[in-house]
């Protein structure tokens, strides 16, 4: 079962990420110990609300990080038996764009406006594979076909603004997967896209996963993009991993109360609501994360335990973790209060 | 997708589309070539030799005439044919003045907003201290500590004088992208610092570059006029524009030709320099919008 990917196997293994903002004398701890796992091959999906540090954990991981913002010492990325965070200018670029590569949210900005598509994917085989001007250009036409562009010989010369959205984003994944890394790591790929074109890019995606074998880490805040292309999801809220489970066992069994929250924030086609479900308030700011547990706040469950005591990632399932102190009073969760931050707001008014 | 097609796609060529939409800038650049053609061809064009003095008594001071068409000068040359030299030097010294200035200036102005930090900040606190001198100033002091000043000499002196500005505009544009989502893309697919420079964050800077340089070189013809006005420019025999308009000086209101036509030349290249600056900005703003 690849859900228990054990960190021997592993092809990506991430251990106490920390990534640090260091803004004059306050500290934002955007990703504030994250370990996990991906294995060979593997699609893990990493959801959360903007703000809840999974792009900056997507960055870290190919050390994309720029200042203020820093991976902070003992956070460890073991990635093909090297460690990535003390890895040598040199050698990260080598990983870059060959060994893992990025998918970026926005296929407009994240593609250069003087310079055709072609030239751009050729670009890749250029730093990577060192071949001619004229072997980088055909494998780029050939990579762009592979995402199926069609009439990829007369695409490849036309300028990103003279493409559709769905092209830029084929462009965008061509260019990744031009090298055949092992990973990608994908941040919000479809975010951006008409909601045919998502379908689209999703499968393309997948198809091409299943053809080369490469693992692929999905960033999205979008749980029905997990639920079609991963088999483990990562939780992710202020920071920190508050759930991990395989696909089924999250949508079925949520334990985190804000992995719960998330899922009846989802819209369902043919049930009508008056209004679709919020989680009342707001991720609290990284520069001062609240002591005890970080969803307390906004949390229908929380007892006193939770404001004093931060809580560890409880063993839940034999390949499911969450970290919420109901692990060890289950009988709670029958008695839902309303949030603070509502009660709050209440007095206050 | 035909090649043609293909060619009126790129950015810079619809910019350049653009540009030549509007009819001022046609006329600009129509004179401007002429300008430039007439420098280039002087030698074939001018109908006397710009140093000949064939009798410094009876063929001095003439006024214009079919014989000498922009007149003669104290020294019996003829204005014409040196007002057509002079284009030649004057153009040849804003354009090499302002390759110089632009090279010191990008590479200047692209270390600091690349590096950004305290290099850049100490590096910028230094173009300060350069900027707060003004230009003529700096030129009067370290063309007059010179005395026999050559031509080579005189451009390099004011491409050293001239980058202060584009190097301000560069590191402004090289600041702002540096961030540009396809700036990290291309750091994540594994470019060098300096691929990303040279292929990601310059060839977008080539538009406010030109309007800056076109600028640039309007510039220098003016200064190199005025310090060639002021005796410490281009060297006699020699001749620039300026220092026709020098020979005639002691005489303005009898010896008007010698100060008309080379002024004349002067203005319209100047103007026209602008006005190709000007449509470029606004071809550019447009396309950045």
């Amino acid at each position: 079962m690849t859900a228990s990917a054990s960190s021997s196997t592993a092809l990506l293994s991430i251990r106490d990420l920390r990534t640090y903002f260091h803004m004059g004398s306050a500290v934002a701890r955007s990703v504030d110990g994250v370990s996990f796992d991906i294995g060979a091959g593997e699609t893990v999906g990493i959801v959360g609300e903007s703000g809840c540090g999974k792009s900056v954990t997507a960055l870290s991981i190919l050390r994309l990080i720029q200042p203020p913002g820093r991976i902070e010492a003992g956070s460890r990325i073991e990635f093909e038996g090297k460690d990535l965070v003390t890895l040598g200018d040199e050698e990260i670029r080598h990983v870059r764009g060959n060994r893992i590569s990025m998918i970026f949210q926005e296929p407009m900005s994240a593609l250069n406006p003087v310079f055709t598509v072609g030239d751009q994917v050729a670009e890749v085989a250029r730093i990577h594979a060192g071949v001619s001007r004229k072997e980088a250009w055909n494998r780029a036409v050939e990579a762009l076909a592979l995402t199926g562009i069609p009439a990829a010989a007369d695409r490849a010369r036309q300028f990103p603004h003279q493409l559709s959205g769905g092209m830029r984003q084929r462009v965008l994944i061509a260019m990744a997967l031009m090298m055949k890394p092992a990973l990608v790591i994908a941040d919000e790929p479809t975010t951006a896209l008409d909601v045919t074109i998502q379908a689209q890019i999703l499968e393309l995606l997948v198809d091409l996963q299943k053809k080369f074998g490469t693992s692929i880490l999905m960033i999205t805040h979008d749980l029905g993009v997990i639920a079609e292309t991963t088999s483990r999801v990562i939780v992710m809220y202020a920071g920190e991993i508050v759930e991990e489970a395989a696909v089924d066992e999250l949508f079925s069994k949520p334990h985190h109360p804000y992995t719960e929250g998330l899922m009846h924030a989802m819209p369902h086609i043919g049930r009508e609501l008056e209004r679709l479900n919020v989680i009342p308030g707001t991720v609290p700011a990284p520069t001062d994360w609240p002591l005890g547990c970080r969803f307390r706040d906004r949390c229908p469950y929380s007892w006193d335990l939770c404001a004093h005591e931060h809580p560890p990632l409880y063993q839940i399932g034999t390949s499911h973790t969450s970290r919420c102190h109901l692990a060890i009073e289950p009988e709670r969760r029958k008695h839902p209060h309303p949030p603070l931050v509502v009660m709050e707001g209440a007095a206050v008014a | 997708m035909n090649s043609i097609a293909h060619s009126r796609q790129s950015p810079l060529g619809q910019t350049l589309a653009r540009i030549l939409e509007r009819r001022s800038s046609r006329v600009a650049l129509g004179i401007l070539t002429a300008i430039v053609l007439v420098g280039i061809l002087a030698p074939l064009i001018a109908p006397y030799d710009p140093a000949a003095q064939p009798d410094i008594v009876a063929l001095k001071e003439l006024a214009p005439s079919w014989l000498h068409p922009f007149g003669t000068d104290p020294y019996s040359r003829d204005v014409l044919s040196r007002v057509i030299y002079g284009a030649r030097l004057s153009l040849f010294i804003g354009f090499l003045a302002t390759l110089v200035s632009l090279t010191l200036g990008v590479a200047y102005g692209a270390t600091a907003g690349y590096a950004g930090g305290l290099i850049d900040s100490i590096m910028m606190r230094i173009l300060d201290a350069f900027l707060a001198i003004p230009r003529l100033l700096l030129l009067v002091a370290i063309l007059a500590a010179w005395p026999q000043l050559s031509v080579g000499a005189l451009i390099l002196f004011l491409g050293l004088t001239g980058w202060f500005g584009v190097s301000r505009i560069v590191r402004g544009q090289v600041l702002a992208l540096k961030h540009a989502e396809f700036v990290t893309a291309a750091r994540a697919l594994g470019a060098s610092r300096r691929r990303i420079l040279w292929r990601h964050l310059l060839p977008n800077l080539v538009s406010p570059i030109v309007v800056a340089a076109t600028i640039g070189v309007a510039h220098v013809i003016v200064l190199e006029a005025g310090l060639s006005y002021l005796g410490i420019g281009v060297p006699q025999p020699e001749a620039s524009w300026g220092n026709i308009i020098r020979d005639g000086s002691d005489q303005v209101a009898t010896l008007w030709w010698m100060s008309l036509f080379p002024g004349l030349m002067m203005v319209l290249t100047v103007m026209t320099l602008n006005v190709l600056a000007e449509s470029m900005r606004g071809a550019y703003d447009r396309s950045s919008t």
